[in-house]
């Protein structure tokens, strides 16, 4: 699985810790960090890898600033886009098996690296269900 | 103040205690649903409530779910609509002091009834700052509107057409 990252300068340190913890041995990924210098800000950065991943160019992606709503609110202005502004592990994987969400955001002065690291397992260790909740994926996908 | 409520069918016995509490705060609430706990789609009411804060006759929205992602995102996807899904009261803090939120939103099966209400209440009793004017117009500026879907109460009728044919489904 492609796993994009983005962050902005508030979360460039975690965004750091965090790639490589999925760099690790086993883990499997294919990591791309669109961020090896920080945005400008967290629109830049979270715009940029929404439009990577609804290009196809990432399965998933995580985004990293001060407190995750912003990147989280500016990402899903993209047509198609859902990103998930998490901070705790049931969260994480809840919105990939009912969303779908194609990122999840994270706020590095609300999630410490420690807890960072269980979110993106969580996060990335399931799939989504489909079914029922296609209705609302696709409802989602007609609005801007 | 104007507060427009909406919710999915999971928490919305969370929605009622966050009505009232918004009342006895003397706030006039206007709650567009979903009213019971039968089985409907958070984005129905995602958009109800960003329609009653983009045109203004509502002052704030508050939108929940289960973990708040999905209707929040639906409120998001709306010209002029900026919703923030948050899980402590720093973050709701800060999204109305430099975000200028018009629409918080929180996980109802996520945040426990004592911190739900803190949320509302500081995310209320925050003021927008004014120093952040030109990141809180790039955020506006990002998608162009969609005119079908402002104050259209059949943009729907498609979705919920096939839902009740059975062409959704688990």
């Amino acid at each position: 699985m492609k796993i994009a990252l983005a962050s902005d300068k508030a979360g460039f340190e975690l965004k750091e810790h965090i790639k490589s913890y999925l760099q690790g041995e086993g883990k499997g990924y294919e990591v791309i960090d669109l961020s090896e210098k920080p945005a400008a800000d967290f629109v830049d950065s979270s715009v940029e890898l929404a439009h990577y991943i609804l290009d196809g160019k990432a399965d998933r992606g995580v985004m990293f600033d001060q407190y995750g709503t912003g990147s989280a609110m500016a990402s899903n202005k993209i047509h198609g886009m859902v990103t998930a502004n998490v901070v705790e592990e049931n969260t994480a994987h809840m919105t990939t098996q009912h969303n779908g969400a194609k990122a999840i955001a994270m706020g590095a002065g609300i999630v410490g690296p420690t807890k960072a690291e269980g979110i993106v397992d969580s996060y990335l260790g399931v799939n989504y269900a489909g079914g029922r909740h296609q209705i609302r994926l696709d409802m989602l996908e007609k609005l801007i | 103040m104007i507060i427009a409520l909406g919710n999915d069918h999971i928490v919305t016995d969370v929605k009622m205690q966050i009505s009232d509490m918004l009342k006895a705060m003397g706030n006039e609430v206007i709650d567009v649903g979903t009213y019971d706990n039968t089985r409907t789609h958070y984005p129905i009411y995602g958009l109800r409530v960003a329609n009653l804060v983009r045109d203004g006759k509502a002052d704030y929205g508050v939108v929940l779910c289960g973990t708040g992602v999905g209707i929040s995102t639906a409120a998001d996807k709306n010209k002029g609509v900026r919703a923030a899904l948050v899980n402590d009261t720093t973050t709701a803090k800060y999204a109305k002091e430099h975000l200028n939120a018009n629409v918080i939103s929180f996980g109802g099966a996520v945040v426990g009834e004592h911190l739900a209400e803190d949320i509302v209440k500081t995310y209320l009793a925050a003021d927008y700052k004014g120093e952040d004017d030109d990141l809180v117009a790039k955020i506006d500026a990002l998608e162009p509107d969609n005119p079908e879907q402002h104050d259209n109460p059949h943009f729907f009728d498609h979705e919920m057409k096939l839902w009740n044919e059975g062409y959704y489904h688990d």
